[in-house]
């Protein structure tokens, strides 16, 4: 059955922004991720436009990212005190981030910039999080006890002020710590104009060192809110977000995420990190393959990634 | 550049009405043609007084509405011409402007956007078919005073910034190509059926208006060709409008954004919200 979207100004058919939705909510539900840097290329793929395909998105994981921190809260893996401090951290960053398109833009060659440092962020966080979630698949096998000594980094960020335990995630950090990493990661989102998710749970399982479940789910609670104010203000000042096909989308990727979440709990952490890893890395694969490929049209709407 | 969609040649069409072809909803055809006949006694007269007419035209329907179920529509177009000319039927949206972004390599091998294409007088819909191919019917000038035929659209649209005339051939074919991948622009030989009537010529053709196309006003236009020249035109409207809940949703989207975004908002929490209390309640979540 097809329906016609009114702001995308396209018909589709139904089973496709379903099926798409239960797929990356799934993913949604199991990584702590938006998804964004799965959806928004395949949206464009079926013919919407991009600005449509990236706001629509956005209003989708508002829909697919409370389904998935509910069912995680309900078992507890949800650090909401982790959750506000990275919260307060990515809003600043995001206008931050903001600043700085305008200034990479006056400066020239922005997309080149913006589209290199997509790729390298993708090849190096799936890269390194492969590596050492399979070395620490190995290492539990073989000596299960063996305190790490304290890299001169973990001492920097002990030594820091305002020292607060999370309770939830087990672990104590300075309050600037998931605020200035929380900045970090949304300097980064909004210059690639991406959610960040892909990048928020290497911060919170490498930097943060909370144990991968909470991460999930404190990851998705985050997300939500970088959704609510990137929907409003999409849909406020460039009229891009599609009602219909959002409706469409998260009627997939809300139980998706619900079924994610119920798989993930029969995972172990490195299990989950290995399997992220690898899709962020296949998403960089297929970056650098259309990056090197002639493109088979050599014009394209303005927008998207 | 001057690629051509080649449409399969429909021979031996029936000629029969096509009103009512399910899902769209038409209004009677309003239309100027003298040529009245047995198939087009229901259809309004008017401007029946041009001297001459060599030739004429009803479009199936002159109004294509989009609701929530919109899929495409079908255009057919039919007349009657004196004996030896060809046709062409244009189909054409108004010209508008459009800014596209342009790929070219960057660092000798990685391709991205590498700058802005600023185009103007690009029409958002355009279709020509024709009985022979147009450089064979008609001469250069005449296909430009008309814009007929992907040459004359070349030189009809404006864009810039272009270095050269190679470079800018090279981006309006590359424009084209962009317009035909959407299914907005097509132009084809062949689509067109003819036959005798009445010691006259008649034609048909039917074609798919793709969903592809925004609401606005459109154009059919036929034209009858001699030697080289445009002997005569018939000009049909063809409005595309949004209705119900389309209407609603596009026209809220623009005038009240915000509004709107919370009205997606409250939506989206509420739907997730929902979907998990139906999962607990389902049990099965453990």
């Amino acid at each position: 059955m097809y329906l016609y979207l009114p702001v995308a100004l396209t018909s589709i058919n139904v089973l496709i922004p379903v099926g798409l939705g239960l797929a990356v909510g799934l993913l949604s539900g199991l990584f702590g991720v938006g998804g964004g840097f799965l959806m928004t290329p395949l949206l464009i793929m079926f013919g919407i436009p991009a600005t449509v395909a990236a706001a629509t998105d956005s209003n989708q994981i508002v829909a697919a990212s409370t389904s998935g921190t509910y069912a995680h809260w309900r078992v507890g893996n949800v650090d909401f005190k982790m959750g506000w401090h990275l919260l307060i951290g990515g809003f600043v960053g995001g206008l931050l981030g903001v600043q700085g398109i305008k200034y990479l833009h006056a400066m020239g060659n922005a997309d080149f910039v913006i589209k290199m440092t997509y790729v390298l962020m993708l090849g190096g966080v799936g890269t390194y999080m492969f590596i050492e979630s399979i070395q620490s698949m190995r290492k539990k096998t073989a000596e299960k006890t063996e305190d790490k000594p304290d890299s001169a980094f973990t001492r920097f960020l002990k030594s820091l002020p305002l020292q607060t335990e999370y309770t939830k995630s087990d672990v104590t950090h300075s309050m600037l710590v998931p605020i200035l990493f929380g900045g970090f990661v949304g300097i980064l989102a909004a210059v690639m104009g991406v959610g960040g998710g892909f990048l928020m749970v290497p911060v919170m399982v490498y930097i943060l060192r909370m144990p991968m479940h909470v991460v999930v789910g404190t990851s998705l609670f985050q997300i939500l809110f970088n959704c609510i104010e990137v929907t409003f203000l999409q849909a406020y000042t460039n009229h891009s977000v599609d009602f219909i096909l959002a409706v469409l989308l998260l009627l997939g990727s809300t139980v998706g995420a619900q079924v994610g979440a119920v798989f993930g709990r029969k995972l172990k952490g490195e299990q989950l990190k290995v399997i992220l890893a690898s899709i962020v890395l296949a998403v960089t694969i297929k970056i650098v393959f259309d990056l090197t490929l002639t493109p088979s049209l050599l014009l394209a709407q303005a927008g998207g990634h | 550049m001057n690629r051509t969609r080649l449409f399969p040649v429909r021979a031996g069409m029936n000629p029969a009405p096509t009103h009512g072809i399910s899902g769209i909803r038409m209004s009677p055809a309003v239309c100027s043609s003298w040529f009245a006949g047995a198939l087009a006694a229901a259809l309004l007269l008017c401007g029946a007084g041009r001297a001459a007419a060599e030739i004429s035209l009803i479009a199936n329907h002159d109004h294509i509405t989009i609701d929530f179920f919109y899929h495409g529509s079908t255009v057919s177009a039919r007349g009657v011409t004196e004996p030896g000319t060809d046709v062409i039927i244009k189909i054409a949206g108004p010209d508008g402007k459009e800014t596209l972004k342009e790929k070219g390599k960057t660092a000798a091998v990685l391709w991205m956007n590498v700058g802005t294409l600023h185009f103007d007088k690009t029409p958002n819909l355009y279709e020509v078919y024709s009985t022979r191919p147009i450089e064979q019917i008609l001469t250069p000038e005449e296909a430009d005073r008309e814009v007929l035929g992907y040459r004359a659209l070349g030189k009809h649209l404006a864009l810039e910034p272009v270095a050269s005339a190679e470079d800018r051939e090279k981006w309006v074919g590359e424009f084209i190509r962009f317009k035909e991948n959407s299914k907005l622009y097509g132009s084809s030989v062949g689509a067109i059926t003819t036959e005798p009537k009445d010691g006259k010529q008649g034609y048909y053709i039917k074609t798919d208006w793709p969903f592809q196309a925004p609401p606005g006003d459109y154009t059919v236009t036929a034209y009858a060709v001699r030697d080289g020249k445009v002997i005569e035109k018939i000009v049909k409207p063809v409005d595309v409008r949004q209705v119900g809940v389309v209407r609603t949703l596009s026209k809220m989207a623009k005038n009240n954004g915000a509004l709107y975004g919370l009205l997606s908002i409250a939506m989206a929490l509420g739907a997730g919200f929902g979907v998990g209390l139906i999962f607990r309640k389902g049990g099965g979540a453990h």
